[in-house]
């Protein structure tokens, strides 16, 4: 399967184009001379298991919860409102 | 000279109240006409001021930070406050938790008085990009305040906070800093968790204190450091005492890249200070060396490349589903589309499509890829830098701020203007900008981990200059 997206399809943002500034700015990374190592690995940062949080269920407290049933943008008789998912 | 330490001998000589101080400042920041913010917190403010006038009466002893009014740029969650990162679609978004940068400081009993203006998700190098008005510069006001910490570091230079905090990403503490005379520091990446600042581009975003003076940024930075379960780039660093900075004498050698002084888009002041500010240390003893270093386009063009495509991904959760100002359109795709086309200004929609730009397929080796492996170099020309210099020493821009409305004519001369600050995201260092050397200061950088360094030298640089 090979469907070309388009920027506006990866960005959802309606009508969006390339700009011609932000190209020349790619322009000067597709001219530029790198080194042969390809260490692009360079930066990774490990994480040592030790550093990991612990696998548990911390719980939000009361007004966390209530804050963001407040930011919610739809609220329809006690139920929060999305758009259907299924449609295609 | 330490406002920190001035207000509190007056707290706790009973000089003035805490009360007073809060609702002051208060007033200051509620009729200022630079439109540094977009949220007060008066009413929280002026309850905690209250507590401490009380611990005072009672004979309790106070930290030094607390009772201590500062400012928070409007990208930092403080829960119960509206975190807009000055843009329509979190224009009534409030923040459920608070970032762990900023709980230290309350933690400490320092006081926030206003959420600030800056570019919309950190999107800028002026403060214009945002839906509040764009920031007037605190020296002229017909110029910018720099971004996109912008808020922040004019309500230092005015006096209206007594600190802030910013977050700097390619440069956005220390280039407004600069702008308005005042000291803006980025530090070591993962020295300050990030937890609770949203993110721009997560690699090089740091949490920034901007204040008055180095003891100010010392006490901020040292209570801010430390590592954090809930970021896990954070490492655990030492304090910072105020002793071991005093005195530079283990400073033997300080470098500057020659290129960014010969490159012609310099304005002929800002090098012609900053090579007499050379000659001055260099009178000190010191040894001087001009480095070779990556050319301003290509060190403005990694960085972009990096930041876009971080942002895109990280950006890509405001959808208006779960929070934002939702647009409802004939489905669920249509109604991320419209969502994101109305709310989004359109620098922040160039980003997150240039970001799309290079990461999608074909595209990503040629750019992206490539953009990596830059910034690979970037970092091995740091550390082979710090083999042979203590210190690197730099302009912080190669211009005069622009006046209000310049910058958005002419995007490719807004991106390179921060040729001097990039570089040092790009390697993770730490960087401050001092008031001292040029118009727009200078930016002093050590290696990895040294922001000890960098306060040393701020300090005998403060004296030298």
């Amino acid at each position: 399967m090979s469907k070309m997206m388009t920027v506006d399809i990866l960005s959802s943002i309606k009508g969006a184009q390339p700009s011609e500034t932000v190209n020349k700015l790619f322009d000067v990374i597709k001219n530029a001379n790198i080194s042969n190592n390809n260490s692009f690995n360079n930066h990774t940062k490990a994480v040592s298991l030790n550093d990991l949080r612990d696998d548990v269920v911390v719980h939000s407290s009361a007004i966390e919860k209530q804050i963001i049933v407040e930011n919610f943008p739809k609220e329809k008789n006690g139920y929060l409102v999305v758009a259907k998912v299924i449609e295609e | 000279m330490s406002q920190i330490r001035k207000i509190h001998t007056q707290l706790k000589n009973k000089e003035i109240t805490c009360t007073k101080l809060v609702q002051d400042r208060l007033d200051l920041l509620k009729q200022n006409t630079h439109n540094t913010v977009n949220s007060l917190l008066d009413e929280s403010a002026l309850a905690l001021a209250k507590k401490v006038d009380a611990k005072i009466e009672n004979g309790e002893t106070i930290g030094l930070l607390e009772g201590i009014p500062f400012g928070i740029k409007d990208v930092y969650m403080l829960q119960g406050t509206y975190t807009t990162a000055s843009s329509d679609l979190l224009k009534k978004y409030k923040s459920p938790y608070t970032a762990t940068a900023i709980q230290k400081l309350l933690d400490a009993g320092a006081i926030p008085l206003a959420k600030e203006n800056c570019d919309s998700f950190g999107h800028g190098s002026s403060s214009e990009n945002t839906i509040f008005g764009a920031v007037k510069n605190a020296i002229h006001p017909e110029f910018v305040g720099g971004g996109s910490s912008g808020g922040s570091a004019v309500n230092v230079a005015k006096d209206f906070t007594v600190f802030s905090i910013g977050g700097d990403t390619g440069g956005s503490v220390r280039q407004p800093a600069g702008y308005n005379n005042v000291f803006g520091l980025k530090p070591t990446y993962g020295r300050i968790s990030r937890f609770g600042l949203m993110a721009y581009a997560s690699s090089t975003d740091c949490v920034g204190p901007i204040a008055k003076s180095i003891e100010d940024i010392r006490i901020v930075l040292n209570v801010m450091s430390g590592k954090d379960i809930k970021d896990l780039t954070t490492y655990e660093s030492q304090e910072i005492s105020e002793e071991k900075i005093l005195k530079a004498n283990d400073i033997k050698t300080v470098g500057y890249f020659k290129n960014f002084i010969e490159n012609k888009a310099i304005d002929p002041q800002i090098k012609a200070d900053f090579l007499t500010s050379i000659a001055k240390i260099k009178a000190t003893g010191i040894e001087v060396k001009a480095l070779d270093f990556f050319e301003s386009e290509t060190l403005v063009s990694t960085y972009y490349t990096l930041a876009m495509a971080e942002t895109a991904s990280n950006l890509s959760r405001l959808d208006g589903t779960n929070y934002g100002n939702r647009i409802e359109g004939k489905n669920l795709k249509d109604t991320y589309s419209i969502t994101r086309s109305e709310n989004f200004s359109e620098e922040s929609k160039r980003r997150i499509v240039g970001g799309n730009q290079v990461l999608s397929q074909g595209f990503s080796d040629e750019i992206y890829l490539k953009g990596l492996n830059l910034r690979d170099q970037i970092s091995e020309s740091f550390e082979k830098d710090f083999k042979e210099v203590d210190i690197i020493l730099s302009p912080v821009t190669p211009n005069t701020p622009p006046k209000i409305g310049d910058s958005l004519k002419d995007l490719l001369a807004m991106y390179l203007s921060d040729a001097y600050t990039v570089g040092f995201s790009l390697g993770q260092l730490p960087t401050l900008t001092i008031p001292k050397g040029t118009e727009t200061g200078m930016q002093i950088t050590a290696a990895k981990n040294n922001d000890e360094l960098v306060l040393k030298f701020a300090n005998f640089l403060k004296d030298t200059l």
